[in-house]
């Protein structure tokens, strides 16, 4: 009936799916399907000693195929592919079946019909795997240069990594210089040096790395072509320059929280933003507020952040405006500080900030979520009116010389760049990387990264670190000088294809182009260029295009087995 | 939510500072002192030293009651994870409510 030499593994996974499917009726509804060589049982057909013994029947029964059922296949299709791979099957012969998550999972309450379930699943699989093919992925020379978007000190230390490692790189930056958030600071924390100081090493080490072309006052208006191999387009006031390159890294940044007129006095003459705060200290060696030094200083925590809007943490605020009211101390002997905050997160090393401050006369206290402070100027003096929690909810009024609003990142107004890069935006507008822990500078965008702030808040030492692990992504493709794609994608049956046009149009990847063909015009697939999504096939009104790996009658022979009643079992009503 | 004071002005630390090595704004007002302190009452000594801190005078002469049953023993001192010198910040309390009340 078959040729196929079929391996079918129906898995207990530990009584996950034994408890509520039989496994063994199970094998034995299907074990004389057309082409199944080979079926049986395993405990656990993950373990290393059932993928061995898969392995022996491969190579013992000289199977063709491979089927199976357990888990969802998101867990573990590349397990047994490898196995297959090991054993010298092409991994595309493979088929998973889940019957955990479909089966014993949902149908707790019918060992029965879970059970029948689970046989037409896996007739379905093996229907399927009766007419796999081996694929081979598609290998694509790669270009080896980068383009880093955003010249703040993620994007510049990533330029540098990438240029250390023998990659070209393009560094566009939109302001008329490389510099950033960080070049326009003074003196950081947690240890000694300036934000303009780190920014001017970055500034020279660029300049002795001639692989590094720096574009400013520049946007990239245009980006084409495939995986591993880009064109972008950069545009430099009337220029337009056309960059060849392998991979994209987005620094972009975050811009500071602006207060809205009136939101907590803002606009009154003495109250500030933190960056504005720290423009006065930086720019001159005193403070002087009004013609004289302030006697005191009241910050608020938390100004457009963990609130409807904005909802999140900025996490560097705490600690930069604590750092801020150092300094100020140092500046003006015996000025008063009052912090008025909700939660006091200064974490890591950033606490013992929290302690020097504490011991050199700061004073905290914690308003409630909701009950914020009231900032007034009675045409005297400004004051801060603020409901202690720490003091049984006292109101207290704090007379100050300075209103210090201590203010987050929010994610910079990017439109452009967005739809140019269909870069993937979070909830809470900052760019979205795969997996916050595992994937973290990766985006669903194949070939675009993602680095530094413009992801969500970070601090100076996060930022290039980020930048690195984007640099060190990017050099695991470019590299190698060559990628393997996966070869499930779109593939056109020539004699069929009637012209029309209509996958070039469904396409949204633009994989699809037509070609001259005797006399007449065909669709092509760009292999490199094909994500294998499946939208030009069912628009095809000749059937013409097949998804390899879901072909139309891998899919037509899957319903097939799927309606088939199972066959009668003493035990079944 | 009704009282009201005002902090700031002639503040009441610096003048505990002219009398000796007063250091309640480090006090991060876990209240492990409260918890430990063998007299139960409920200003000492958390409370006692965030109005200190906070130099709200006028509390603290309501609570001079308070600043003198302290019995001294630095229970809380032991345990205070901020390492202030409660002990010593009370002594100054008083002193300086005996220098008001020479006035």
């Amino acid at each position: 009936m078959s040729e196929r030499r079929i391996g079918v593994y129906v898995c207990q996974c530990g009584g996950n799916i034994s408890d509520y499917v039989d496994v063994e009726q199970v094998v034995g509804a299907v074990a004389n399907d057309p082409g199944v060589v080979v079926a049986r049982t395993a405990m656990f057909t993950c373990s290393d000693a059932t993928q061995q013994e898969i392995e022996a029947d491969i190579r013992e029964q000289q199977l063709d195929g491979l089927v199976v059922a357990s888990c969802s296949p998101k867990l573990h299709t590349f397990t047994f592919r490898e196995a297959a791979r090991r054993a010298g099957l092409n991994p595309y012969e493979y088929t998973q079946v889940n019957i955990r998550e479909q089966c014993s999972w949902t149908h707790t309450d019918d060992r029965t019909g879970a059970t029948r379930k689970a046989m037409q699943l896996v007739r379905a699989g093996i229907a399927r795997t009766r007419l796999t093919e081996p694929l081979e992925p598609t290998a694509v020379q790669t270009t080896p240069s980068a383009l880093v978007i955003g010249g703040g000190v993620a994007g510049m230390r990533a330029a540098i990594g990438l240029a250390d490692l023998g990659l070209g790189v393009f560094l566009v930056e939109r302001e008329a210089r490389l510099c950033g958030h960080t070049g326009e600071l003074g003196e950081l924390f947690p240890n000694a040096g300036t934000g303009s100081g780190l920014v001017a090493r970055l500034l020279e080490q660029i300049r002795e790395r001639p692989q590094i072309a720096v574009f400013t006052s520049a946007e990239v208006t245009a980006k084409s072509g495939t995986y591993g191999n880009y064109r972008a387009v950069i545009r430099a006031g009337e220029e337009s320059i056309h960059a060849e390159i392998g991979q994209i890294i987005v620094a972009t940044g975050f811009d500071s929280y602006e207060p809205a007129a009136g939101e907590y006095g803002y606009g009154i003459q003495g109250v500030l933003t933190l960056p504005e705060f720290r423009r006065m200290l930086d720019s001159r060696e005193d403070l002087i507020v009004g013609g004289r030094k302030p006697e005191s200083i009241a910050y608020v925590y938390c100004v457009g952040s963990r609130c409807e809007e904005h909802p999140y943490c900025s996490r560097f605020c705490c600690s930069a405006a604590v750092h801020a009211s150092l300094l100020a101390s140092d500046r003006v002997a015996g000025v008063r500080q009052y912090h008025l905050y909700r939660d006091m997160r200064t974490y890591g090393r950033n606490e013992l900030m929290l302690s020097e401050s504490r011991e050199r006369g700061s004073l905290y206290l914690k308003f409630a979520d909701g009950d914020p402070p009231e900032v007034t100027h009675d045409g005297q003096r400004l004051s801060v009116t603020v409901r202690d929690q720490l003091t049984g909810g006292d109101e207290l009024t704090i007379p100050a010389d300075l209103v210090v609003l201590v203010t987050g990142m929010v994610p910079q107004a990017n439109d452009r760049l967005v739809k140019t890069l269909k870069l993937p935006v979070g909830g809470d507008g900052f760019f979205n990387e795969i997996h916050p822990k595992l994937r973290p500078v990766e985006t669903v965008v194949d070939g675009v990264l993602i680095a530094g702030a413009c992801q969500g808040p970070k601090t100076v030492a996060e930022s290039v670190t980020s930048g690195l692990a984007a640099v060190s992504q990017t050099a695991a493709v470019l590299k190698r000088g060559v990628a393997e794609l996966d070869p499930q994608i779109a593939t056109v049956h020539a004699s069929a294809c009637s012209g029309c046009g209509a996958c070039v149009e469904a396409c949204p990847f633009g994989a699809i182009s037509m070609i001259a063909r005797d006399g007449g015009e065909v669709a092509q697939i760009d292999r490199a260029g094909c994500k294998g999504c499946g939208a030009c096939a069912p628009v095809c009104g000749e059937d013409a295009i097949d998804l390899l790996g879901y072909t139309d009658g891998q899919v037509r022979a899957m319903i097939d087995a799927l309606i088939q009643i199972p066959p009668t079992h003493p035990h079944l009503p | 939510m009704t009282a009201l004071a005002t902090v700031g002005g002639a503040a009441l630390g610096d003048k505990l500072r002219a009398l000796g090595a007063f250091d309640a704004e480090t006090c991060m007002s876990c209240g492990i002192c409260t918890a430990t302190c063998p007299l139960g009452i409920d200003v000492l000594p958390r409370q006692l030293l965030r109005h200190a801190a906070l130099g709200l005078e006028q509390r603290i002469r309501d609570e001079q009651e308070v600043v003198f049953s302290c019995l001294l023993c630095r229970a809380c001192e032991q345990s205070c994870p901020a390492g202030v010198h409660i002990a010593q910040d009370i002594r100054l309390l008083r002193r300086w409510l005996l220098e008001q009340g020479g006035e």
